[in-house]
């Protein structure tokens, strides 16, 4: 159920994206996303950006 | 942090405890980052329902076989094709002649049927929330643009009340990472106040790692908690955009679940304003009740109740070449992970 691609996004035409993942390039749907911008990374879910991939918060450092 | 949460995890002294895996990816990266060899005897690993093509009943695949044989092209995800029917497969049906096509997204089958009016394009639209919005912004833009000849045939289903059912089949829940990417962590923090606990988690080893040992940390605590191991995707509201977008163009409906029979409320249909896109209505598709391999095991292992190996027909006459069920077939499935990397790890 979460098969993803995670990918830097090269270029932006309206509401699709050109990612780049391991060199291959394709063009994906990015109208979910707001603010997006060239050089982000992006979660891609069968061609279709799902999130914007920040930084992580160390949970384990919180909590002990 | 790698060698905290390993040392976390690999000192684990307390009580026992059940861990289900959601996701179907989830338990294919523990198997193939080797998490299975650092874990405790006193952790056990369940595999769930996360797994779409799994837990999509055998009438769904009688259904696009149904339509396949009425002249429609059939556009799906590669692992639907050679998932057994009642009396047949995908895979089958297309060396009969059928015109089954593997697409990468909704939207690759939608402009299929733009480069090709004359054929009548169906695709499988089976996932849970994470793949609903891909479908969803085909369907949108198939009714913005005319493309007639485009339908779905759903099968979609949603997690909140499947939660609802696998309540007690494990201690700890790791939620599945991507669809709530989509719909926040609302549902999961409700029912930590149900008592269930559980923690969202990446597919890295590192994310792996860290969730596992947030999970052995909290557990010995005795208290329900909820933590986001996952905020490099995940946010707390989910993706907002996606939301609105599923809402306008889906409803909720019953939906069957192989494993889990019907539960109420837990699937996605198009609402009748996009009923020209639903193939079911479009086709005229009989209710085909289906008939599933009675010695298929793949119902008790999406509920946590026989692990892959109790099987009696796994790593025998069901294998990844010859599958019987459909979680020996799904790249996410149970008995995929089990057979690939051995059930002994």
């Amino acid at each position: 159920m979460c098969v993803g691609l995670s990918a830097k996004v090269v270029d932006i035409k309206e509401d699709t994206a050109i990612i780049d993942a391991d060199g291959v390039k394709k063009e994906i749907n990015a109208a979910l996303i707001d603010e997006l911008e060239v050089g982000d990374y992006i979660m891609v879910h069968a061609g279709t950006a799902i999130a914007k991939i920040g930084s992580d918060i160390n949970v384990l450092d919180e909590i002990l | 942090m790698i060698e905290k949460a390993k040392n976390i995890i690999q000192n684990y002294n307390g009580k026992p405890l059940r861990i289900m895996e959601v996701c179907g990816t989830h338990t294919h990266e523990i198997f193939r980052l080797g998490i299975r060899s650092l874990l405790p005897r006193q952790v056990d690993l369940i595999s769930g329902p996360g797994c779409p093509v799994c837990v999509t009943p055998v009438n769904y695949i009688d259904k696009a076989i149904y339509l396949a044989q009425k002249g429609c092209c059939i556009c799906t995800f590669g692992d639907l094709v050679r998932v057994p029917g009642s009396e047949s497969s995908l895979a089958q049906a297309r060396a009969q002649g059928g015109d089954i096509k593997t697409v990468y997204s909704p939207e690759d089958a939608m402009l299929y049927a733009t480069q090709h009016p004359e054929k009548k394009v169906v695709f499988l639209a089976v996932g849970f929330e994470t793949t609903v919005p891909a479908v969803c912004i085909a369907v949108d833009s198939a009714k913005k643009n005319g493309i007639d000849n485009f339908s779905v045939l759903t099968a979609h289903k949603t997690m909140p009340a499947a939660y609802e059912a696998l309540k007690g089949s494990a201690d700890v829940f790791i939620y599945p990472g991507h669809v709530n990417a989509i719909t926040g962590n609302a549902v999961c923090k409700e029912l930590t106040k149900q008592g269930v606990s559980g923690v969202v988690a990446g597919f890295t080893a590192e994310e792996l790692l860290m969730a596992f040992a947030v999970i052995l940390t909290l557990y010995e605590k005795d208290t329900p908690f909820f933590k986001n191991c996952y905020t490099s995707v995940v946010k707390d509201e989910g993706n907002i955009a996606a939301q609105k977008l599923i809402n306008k163009i889906m409803t909720p409906c019953d939906s069957t679940w192989r494993g889990l029979g019907v539960i109420k409320g837990s699937g996605l249909m198009l609402k009748s304003e996009y009923s020209n896109y639903d193939a079911m209505i479009k086709y005229d598709v009989p209710d085909i009740k289906g008939s599933p391999n009675p010695a298929c095991k793949c119902a008790d292992i999406l509920m946590g109740k026989c692990k892959p190996p109790q099987c009696p027909l796994f790593g025998k006459v069901c294998t990844p070449l010859k599958p019987v069920g459909a979680c020996m077939v799904s790249g996410e499935g149970a008995c995929s992970a089990y057979y690939q990397y051995g059930e002994n790890l």
